[in-house]
């Protein structure tokens, strides 16, 4: 006899965020990239529809990182010396689909570069590449309010995903999405709480629930992965069963928290290793866009999202 | 009647008082506060005073030696006057009131917070008339026949005769000090005495004999006693009549702002002391002013009834509270008998009656009792609520079936306490505050029409709710606008409600986002205390018929402004009552009845307390609440916010 599943009905679902505004749409990018939208938990195709698969992004810095493992600046070669040449790395070898572009170089400990350099610089690259952005700041706020406000309007309506908005400091970046027709990355420390505040919040400057995406603030393998399972699995049966100002979908820096573990710098590959089962773990708690490091680890994610969608 | 003129020295104060009164009451009378541990019973001999000049009747004791007699040492309380006197009040005979330097005096009295103030109460009638007027403390005026050889009963029992004319009383008491005096006075005064007559229990003590026709003047006080704000109330016990109603901060909150740190403080050394002279003192300035104010002689106030929390009454009764703190959280004891105001340091007529509303337990005190009798949610049919928006945030729910309470420990500041224009409901505080949405200009108006000085509960209520409309601050409390009224201060942005050039200080009233953040916790509190009490029962919000809010608001409180900052739960606006001070009332009510104080018994034991740290889902239900009105919008589904 065949067993019968208990099927849980839905009755509503996570928002669907666009990011990257093709020519029709007023931008340029050569594609755009759909997250969100589903009617289920994750991976539970029985129990509703979920249109789109899990998305990786290539974190691409600015300026030159210092501070990366040498086995994650071998795999990208000298390229990851000059930032553009590192993003056409991503884009021609590795076939990035969509770009996280950290504005590293502002940051006052790393350069302190100014809102207009940073702004040309990502106007050029907008340029250069047609792959869809996701663009955060240097993680100051004080900074991040001089320069963001410029780099959004240099990337008017090309429908970035900018961030990172925080409770104490949403309002400029949540303005000026709203202004050049952005998306925008909603961080809380992992609190369902302060997400649900920070969305509510940022929904009343003007930018609807479906321009949001929430960051739940992760931790990698045995750094605390399991309390950001937990809470994102929490917010998830919250959005499904009705809460709109938690139905948005998720991204997870997975690459930064990975690679500040210990045991991924211990030997050759266990830093590919850790950033794979992380990114693997938070893609069965929900997560909808993962941004990561290595391109190995990137290749076997999405390999693995091929395997758990084949159907 | 013949009077004298007693001087008090060192004070060099005198006064005016009949003649065969005690040293004691006229000291009393003079605002002078004799030590009196017995109340006035000869016993305790710690009223030592030395007559300097003048005649003196005086009733033998054991505690006056020979010695002292040659000294002119008399007892206050034995001692009756006879002619003018001058008497020396010695250092040591007075009250730790006194004995205080005149900087510690002014430091405790006049410190943070000094005067007693008018206050203005939502309506001083909650509850009338719902009980026999039979007040704690009678007077009643006897002309007692004379014996003769066929009607020869003794003194006592020819007044008791006369007593059990009156009314039925089942066991009556009488102190030997009136006993010893009796023979005396009612010969003296041709058999016509009033005698005051006070209930303990279920017994009916004969609290004073005095000459003559005194019925007209008996008054009593009734007072809420809180962590943060004491009120009084001076009451004309044949009357009913509410002469004065006054509040003042209590002494206390220089020792900690909440019971815990309170308790904590009691272990020190002297600590215990200290929050009790605090406390009578707060109580004994209230008092005086009271009675100064409405010409009562302290003399003729016979009687006291007090609602506090379980901590503020052992603290006044100078119990040591240190086990409510530690589990099992026990106190020393919830229902106590019917004290002397004297024990407990309070200066009314030294032999006045004190009695404290019983509490339900360690955390819920006498002063949810009084909420529970004056608002009268024990009769309902339906299950109703009652919040008191007060530092320890007391929830009551049920009916005539079942009641169960919670507390939540809110903060003082909706009690204009920890924010930096707050203020009580007095005299000058803003209550209602309009601000226009295109400039921010604030419209407000203050309690009795005085210039501004400062912002009290309903101000604070009505200022979050205009601000969130009016967009200056958004949902978490942030203010998010800009213009001239806004400026960065040591405590985050601020908000000028009104500048210094229209102010009784000549300082701004602000808000800022400190005062903001203390607010918030302070609602969330409440609420998510009695969202959980609500559930805990299986019930919701929608189930409960009407919901009485108390506080010390004064005359306003907006409900609607209320629901919009998530302080009340989002329901039919004509299912709220605002009934004021509800401890005040139900203190006044049990002065006045004997029905109201046997009630107040029962309802003590019969409320069940339900302790909220035990529910798991206390804490997540408090953090969605820290936020205007509240992070899950769909609980409150009529408010809507235009800025």
């Amino acid at each position: 006899m065949e067993t019968q599943l208990a099927l849980e009905k839905w009755p509503h679902e996570i928002s669907t965020v666009i990011i990257g505004a093709k020519n029709e749409h007023g931008g340029s990018r050569s594609h755009s990239i759909e997250i969100g939208g589903q009617k289920s938990l994750p991976l539970l195709f029985k129990e509703g529809v979920i249109p789109n698969k899990p998305k990786i992004a290539f974190e691409v810095w600015d300026i030159a990182p210092v501070d990366w493992d040498s086995e994650l600046v071998s795999a990208y070669g000298k390229s990851i010396k000059d930032p553009f040449a590192w993003v056409d790395k991503c884009v021609n070898d590795f076939k990035a689909e969509l770009l996280c572009l950290k504005m590293q170089g502002a940051h006052p400990d790393s350069g302190d570069k100014g809102a207009e350099e940073s702004a040309k610089f990502v106007s050029e690259l907008l340029s250069r590449t047609g792959v869809p952005l996701i663009i955060i700041g240097c993680e100051n706020d004080v900074k991040d309010n001089l320069i963001m406000p410029l780099i959004s309007e240099a990337a008017k309506k090309e429908r970035c995903l900018i961030g990172c908005a925080v409770q104490d400091n949403y309002k400029t970046l949540a303005a000026s999405a709203l202004a050049d027709g952005h998306t925008i990355i909603a961080q809380s420390p992992i609190d369902i709480n302060i997400a649900k505040q920070l969305n509510i919040l940022i929904s009343d400057i003007g930018l609807a629930f479906e321009r949001i995406v929430m960051d739940p603030t992760i931790g990698s393998l045995g750094y605390g992965l399991e309390y950001a399972y937990s809470i994102m699995e929490r917010a998830r049966l919250a959005a499904l069963s009705g809460d709109k100002s938690l139905a948005s979908p998720f991204i997870c820096f997975v690459g930064q928290e990975a690679w500040k573990a210990k045991e991924a710098k211990a030997s050759a590959n266990q830093g590919i290793i850790w950033e794979v089962i992380t990114a693997s773990s938070l893609i069965q708690s929900g997560a909808d866009l993962l941004v990561m490091r290595h391109p190995k680890a990137i290749e076997k994610v999405n390999n693995f999202i091929e395997m758990l969608y084949k159907g | 009647m013949q009077k004298f003129q007693v001087t008090f020295l060192p004070d060099n104060l005198t006064v005016s008082v009949d003649k065969d009164k005690t040293i004691l009451s006229a000291a009393i009378s003079a605002g002078i506060y004799i030590n009196s541990t017995c109340g006035g019973d000869g016993i305790c001999g710690k009223c030592r005073v030395v007559v300097n000049k003048g005649e003196v009747t005086s009733q033998p004791n054991g505690i006056i030696t020979a010695l002292d007699k040659k000294a002119n040492i008399y007892l206050a309380c034995l001692t009756s006057i006879q002619s003018d006197l001058e008497v020396i009040i010695p250092e040591s005979s007075r009250l730790n009131f006194d004995k205080l330097t005149p900087g510690e005096l002014e430091e405790r009295l006049s410190g943070l917070y000094s005067k007693a103030e008018d206050i203005w109460t939502q309506d001083e009638k909650i509850g009338e008339k719902v009980f026999k007027h039979s007040p704690f403390v009678t007077k009643i005026y006897l002309d007692l026949p004379k014996p003769t050889l066929e009607d020869n009963l003794s003194d006592l029992e020819r007044l008791y005769r006369a007593l059990r004319r009156f009314e039925a009383f089942p066991v009556i008491q009488t102190g030997l000090f009136n006993i010893r005096q009796l023979g005396q006075l009612l010969r003296d005064y041709e058999w016509k005495v009033t005698v005051t007559l006070g209930k303990r229990n279920n017994t009916v003590e004969i609290v004073l004999i005095e000459p003559k026709d005194t019925t007209g003047n008996n008054f009593g006080l009734s007072f809420d006693i809180g962590t943060t704000t004491i009120s009084g109330q001076l009451i004309n016990l044949n009357s009913n009549k509410i002469l004065g109603t006054k509040a003042a901060y209590n002494q206390q909150a220089a020792f900690g702002g909440d019971v815990i740190t309170r308790i904590v403080h009691a272990a020190k050394p002297d600590g215990l002391k200290h929050l009790h002279n605090a406390v009578s003192d707060t109580m004994n300035q209230i008092i005086r002013e009271l009675v100064l104010e409405h010409n009562v002689d302290l003399n003729d106030v016979n009687c006291m009834v007090c609602s506090g929390n379980t901590t503020m009454i052992h603290l006044l009764l100078n119990m040591d509270p240190a086990h409510i703190r530690r589990e099992p959280y026990v106190a020393t004891a919830n229902f106590l008998p019917v004290l002397r105001a004297a024990e407990a340091d309070i200066n009314i007529n030294s032999r006045g009656l004190l009695y404290c509303v019983p509490g339900v337990s360690s955390y819920v005190g006498g002063d949810t009792t009084s909420g529970v009798l004056s608002s009268g949610i024990y009769q309902k049919d339906q299950p109703c609520i009652l919040i008191d928006i007060g530092t320890n945030g007391e929830i009551v729910l049920g009916n005539k079936e079942f009641l169960v309470a919670c507390a939540a420990s809110a903060g003082p500041a909706f009690e204009g306490s920890g924010v930096t224009s707050g203020m009580r409901a007095s005299s000058g505080a803003i209550q209602k505050i309009s601000i226009n949405k295109g400039d921010f200009n604030v419209k407000y108006s203050t309690i009795g029409d005085k210039k501004p000085c400062g912002i009290c509960g309903s101000g604070y209520i009505d200022l979050l709710s205009e601000m969130l409309d009016a967009g200056i601050i958004d949902k978490s409390g942030k203010i998010k606008a800009e213009c001239s009224r806004i400026r960065q201060s040591d405590s985050g942005l601020e908000f000028v409600i009104c500048f210094g050039n229209k102010t009784e200080s000549g300082r701004d009233i602000v808000i800022n986002e400190a005062d903001i953040e203390n607010l918030k916790r302070s609602k969330g509190a409440i609420y998510s205390a009695a969202s959980i009490l609500v559930k805990h029962l299986g019930l919701d919000f929608t189930c409960i018929h009407k919901f009485y809010i108390a506080g010390g608001f004064g005359t306003y409180l907006d409900i609607d402004k209320a629901i919009k900052i998530g302080l009340l739960p989002d329901m039919e606006r004509s299912k709220f009552v605002f009934i004021g001070n509800s401890s005040l009332a139900g203190s006044r009510q049990v002065l006045l009845s004997a029905q109201a104080m046997s009630l107040a018994d029962k309802l003590a034991s019969k409320i069940t307390y339900f302790e909220l740290s035990v529910d798991p889902a206390y804490m997540e239900e408090y953090s969605q609440a820290l936020f205007f009105p509240h992070t899950d919008l769909a609980k409150f589904p009529t408010v809507k916010f235009n800025g």
